[in-house]
């Protein structure tokens, strides 16, 4: 079952000499729990790609579907529901809010959705994210490596459809950025996520289960068997 | 965190520097309000008193009244208090000139009149007098004296009690008796009768009195109001009052702006500084709704500190003025409580603040909203680039860190529009309020460096070898003399008022266009010191005493009385030329000066009032001798010093003490001095408190920006440099505007609605220079502070100070 389903899609910035096109006529799709890398070079689109796949911008045209649903025909209260419940995000800056400790930031998007947060499941994630030692402390007193770690935990919590991120690892170190890689991949596992994920490390691309490759707006597939 | 709302707490206690700034800010906006509005319901109570206190405790009057008048209108349910009044015509008491009045007992209260000794006259034989006269007189309760009315007929009363002095009797020397309302109505002589109403608390005044006039058919000129005690309350139609409501009004509209003004500043800073965090929490789901929710939350947090401080510090101010003035007349005043609590102030400094705080979230909140969540991810966006075209402009012309501090404060409109918006209106309310401080110059008299202690009077005429001799005394500060005499002043018929020529009815018109003066005019010499000190009442002209010699020139009174009324009898400017009929035939003098007023008054009625130099006026009538020798007193022997003025005045000379009624004066001027004074005070400490927080703020906003400017090698000389350019441009704008629109204001408030008090507009030159000075000093001292903080600290500190 395709869990998200990209069709022409193109983004263009400016107009005539300083016209750029970003993306150019995108088609794929990617079945639920897949784990998928996407590589490619500097500006070559691979952020856009997954900025237009969260919905966080819009294209020039084109129609991605998560989950069946169109996200470019939402209404903006409507869109920002379903991301909240739908799209976990995994930036490469962490991105945490800095004044709230690691628990509350991994259960603000349950909060956000006027809901309680299931604490058996919360503990079972800081427990995985070997942040339970480190539930109460604030971001700034954490590694590079457990901010992301717990950035993972903040696009979980919800269970979304799909985790979208964008070089989780481009902050870190070797050694935690196979952690983290590792840790992507066990979550996927764990819970049947779908797992979309920007990289320049040619290694960790091959973690996934397909790979594809962007450059300059044109997404090809390298490797890997679709689901 | 059980909600997601909890974020704005937990905002606000991890920044507790900026949260501290951000209270301050709301704090003093609501503290002004809460402060302006409880002192001007404060000075409204204490002005009540001091006006029932100089005018007496009634509203309104009925002349003449019959007893089905009264007993209709003492029935009714809103009337508190009425008393009937009798007045007449100078009497006299064992020979001397005397004030004959005469009121109802229950009603005597309500007149500020308080029996000292003996009991109120009640027999048709009995009267009271006033505590010095009955000193002057030898005469205490139970003796007889000999009294007569208007008639000159000549009766023996016992004196029934003593009252307490009444200054103004005081100073023109001629005491007060009050008669029994037996008396008075049984003397055959002209007098006024007057039935006094006093109404309840919250009456409507107004209405009542048309009810009155309606159900009992009386008519208007049967009516007349204590405007004072009125307006005070709020209740009068009269014209100055009126004026005066406006422009109140205007200014508390004013207050109320700038509290919300300040208020919305300090909130749209710390909203836009946390733009990229807002995105972040878009990113992770938060609606539009919810991060106007989280923002209002804050605001809302915010209040429930800043409203108690505001309000308590409102209220601080208030106490103080309250304090000052019950320390000063402690028995005036001893009815109003230290701690006056005021529901309107503080409601209003309450509403403002909730008010605002929910408006002014309105729009941080919706732009927070606008956030683009993609912007805020990779954060980009966070230092904007500057259109190059007005740095380029500016870079060119200004060296390149002022260029920056410049380009920084013009490029962020919204804030520029607010930073120097809520300087501007600190600076309009100082300029605005103002116009109460020229108000209550201009139409409270209060003692002037002219006031005399006590004066020498005679109609005979003062020589000039007595002045000598009061000069001479050794407890005399300084003594001063004026002649004074009616002359017949003729000047062109055009400069009549219409308010002259109704009360006087036919005014003749020579055939060169001049009035045939149906009236004297009164003509005052004026030495060289009354010139100088009538310098404050000055409306055109200049006074000097060789300018007037030179040109035969005279000053031209705009203000006379007429009947006890203050008037304008012409329109007088300038070289208007005055015909005076002098010792050697008529002669033609040029108005040199216009005086709004002059500090005496003249009870015969008169054309016009005139000043000129001693020598003219010689000129003019012949005259030599002096009429009054005002005496200033020094402050140690005043006792031994008046005694041996006081034996000066034999044979025809009169003895005046103005002392009591000067320091009623001071007192009256006092009340509202000190709330005047107040409400600038507060507005300028406020003002300036604001700066302050404002650009503390806008610079611990900017930590992480001038952090990265810093890494890039900007020195710490180059740092002070571009935050001084750029509080200097908020400065500067702000101050710019604030003078344009406040001097605008002053003129528009004093021209439009001051005119009929004769107020003049002048360029308040040195109010505009003051502002200026203060608002580019307070602004420079204000970022030192956080400058010096990011100086102190390591770039890498400040760098991450906002991850």
């Amino acid at each position: 079952m395709d869990i998200l389903t990209v069709e022409s899609l193109y983004k263009t910035y400016g107009e005539g000499n300083t016209k750029v096109e970003a993306l150019i006529n995108v088609s794929f799709s990617v079945k639920k729990g897949e784990f998928v890398s996407v590589i490619g070079p500097s500006g070559s689109g691979k952020s856009t790609l997954l900025n237009m796949i969260g919905a966080l911008d819009y294209p020039t045209s084109g129609k991605v579907s998560i989950d069946g649903r169109d996200v470019y025909k939402m209404k903006e209260e409507e869109l920002s529901v379903f991301r909240r419940r739908n799209i976990g995000f995994i930036f490469q800056a962490y991105n945490l809010v800095p004044e709230l400790s690691v628990e509350e930031n991994i259960v603000l998007p349950i909060l956000l959705d006027y809901k309680k947060p299931d604490e058996r499941y919360i503990d079972e994630l800081l427990d995985i994210l070997g942040l339970k030692d480190r539930r109460r402390h604030l971001p700034g007193q954490l590694s590079g490596g457990q901010q992301q770690r717990a950035a993972i935990g903040r696009a979980l919590a919800t269970k979304p459809a799909i985790i979208l991120a964008d070089e989780p690892t481009g902050n870190l170190d070797s050694k935690n950025s196979r952690d983290v890689i590792n840790l992507l991949k066990l979550s996927v596992e764990r819970y049947s996520q779908t797992l979309v994920m920007i990289t320049h490390n040619q290694n960790y691309a091959a973690y996934a289960d397909r790979v594809l490759s962007v450059e300059d707006g044109v997404v090809s597939q390298l490797g890997g068997n679709p689901q | 965190m059980n909600v997601y709302l909890d974020i704005s707490k937990r905002y606000l206690a991890a920044h507790k520097k900026r949260t501290g700034l951000s209270v301050l800010s709301i704090t003093l906006s609501v503290a002004l309000v809460v402060g302006i509005f409880s002192m001007l319901d404060v000075l409204l109570k204490f002005e009540k008193i001091q006006v029932i206190h100089d005018y007496g405790n009634y509203h309104i009057l009925v002349k003449n009244a019959t007893e089905a008048e009264k007993k209709a209108v003492s029935g009714r349910i809103d009337v508190k208090n009425t008393g009937t009044l009798f007045s007449f015509r100078s009497g006299s008491i064992n020979g001397d000139k005397c004030d004959i009045l005469s009121v109802q007992k229950n009603f005597a209260p309500n007149m500020s009149m308080k029996l000292l000794k003996g009991t109120y006259a009640q027999a048709e034989n009995e009267l009271m007098i006033e505590d010095w006269a009955a000193e002057k007189l030898g005469a205490g309760v139970g003796d007889t004296v000999s009294f007569a009315f208007g008639d000159k007929k000549e009766k023996p009363f016992k004196v029934s009690g003593i009252f307490a002095d009444y200054g103004d009797t005081k100073a023109t020397g001629e005491p007060g008796v009050t008669v029994s309302l037996k008396a008075a109505e049984k003397a055959e002589v002209e007098k006024k009768c007057w039935y006094l109403i006093e109404f309840k608390d919250r009456a409507d005044i107004r209405k009542a009195e048309r009810q009155i006039k309606d159900s009992l058919g009386i008519t208007e000129d049967r009516i007349a109001r204590n405007d004072h005690l009125l307006a005070v309350i709020g209740q009068s139609d009269h014209k100055a009052a009126v004026g005066l409501y406006q422009v109140g009004a205007i200014l508390f509209l004013i207050v109320l702006i700038a509290g919300v003004v300040m208020i919305y500043n300090t909130f749209h800073i710390s909203v836009m500084e946390r733009m990229r965090s807002f995105g972040l929490l878009r990113c992770v789901g938060a609606s539009k709704k919810q991060i106007g929710r989280i923002v209002k939350k804050e605001g809302f947090l915010l209040l429930r500190w800043a409203i108690p401080g505001g309000v308590l510090l409102g209220m601080a101010a208030t106490l103080f003025c309250s304090a000052l003035l019950k320390y000063y007349n402690g028995y005036m005043f001893s009815a109003i409580p230290l701690f006056t609590v005021s529901p309107v102030g503080i409601l209003s400094g309450v509403a403002a603040g909730v008010l605002t705080v929910a408006a002014a979230t309105l729009l941080p909140a919706k732009k927070a909203a606008r956030v683009s969540p993609v912007s805020a991810a990779t954060g980009n966006g966070e230092i904007r680039i500057r259109k190059a075209k007005s740095e380029g402009f500016l870079t060119k012309h200004l060296p390149v860190e002022t260029a920056m501090g410049v380009g920084n404060a013009v490029a962020r409109k919204k804030t520029l529009v607010l930073m120097s918006a809520s300087i501007a209106f600190s600076i309009i309310m100082f300029l605005g309020f103002q116009v109460f401080v020229d108000f209550m110059h201009t139409s409270l008299k209060t003692t002037k460096p002219y006031t005399p202690d006590v004066s020498l009077m005679s109609e005979e005429g003062l020589s000039p070898d007595l002045y000598e001799r009061v000069s001479g005394l050794p407890g005399v500060k300084r003594a001063y003399s004026r002649m004074f005499g009616y002359i017949n002043a003729e000047f062109d018929a055009s400069l009549l008022t219409d308010e002259y020529k109704k009360a006087v009815g036919n005014v003749k018109i020579n055939a060169d266009g001049t009035l045939s003066s149906p009236e004297k005019s009164w003509l005052i010499s004026y030495d060289k010191n009354q010139l100088k000190w009538a310098g404050t009442d000055l409306v055109e002209g200049s006074l000097s005493e060789d300018k007037l010699n030179n040109e035969n020139g005279v000053i031209a009174v705009v203000q006379n009385v007429r009947k006890g009324v203050s008037y304008q009898a012409a329109q007088f400017h300038t070289g208007d030329r005055v015909f005076i009929d002098t010792a050697s035939g008529k002669k033609a003098y040029t108005v040199l000066a216009v005086l709004r007023s002059v500090p005496f008054s003249d009870s015969n009625l008169n054309l016009a009032t005139f000043i000129t130099t001693e020598k003219l006026y010689t000129e003019i009538t012949g005259d030599r001798t002096f009429k009054i020798i005002d005496v200033q007193l020094k402050k140690a022997g005043r006792t031994e010093t008046v005694d041996k003025i006081k034996s000066l005045a034999v044979d025809n000379i009169k003895f005046l003490d103005s002392r009591q009624k000067n320091s009623e004066m001071n007192q009256t001027f006092l009340t509202m001095a000190v709330f005047i004074y107040g409400f600038v005070v507060v507005i300028a400490l406020i003002s300036i408190l604001n700066i302050i927080s404002t650009m503390n703020t806008s610079v611990t906003s900017k930590m992480k920006y001038l952090g990265v400017l810093r890494a890039v090698g900007m020195s710490g000389r180059q740092l002070d440099r571009m935050i001084a350019a750029e509080a200097s441009a908020y400065c500067a704008l702000g101050a710019a505007s604030g003078c344009v629109l406040g001097v605008l204001l002053q003129k528009a408030l004093i021209k439009g609605l001051l005119t009929s008090i004769k107020i003049v507009w002048v360029f308040p030159l040195a109010q505009v220079l003051c502002v200026f000075a203060v608002s580019y000093l307070v602004t420079r001292l204000s970022v030192l502070g956080p400058l010096r903080k990011i100086k102190s600290a390591g770039i890498t500190e400040t760098l991450g100070s906002l991850q």
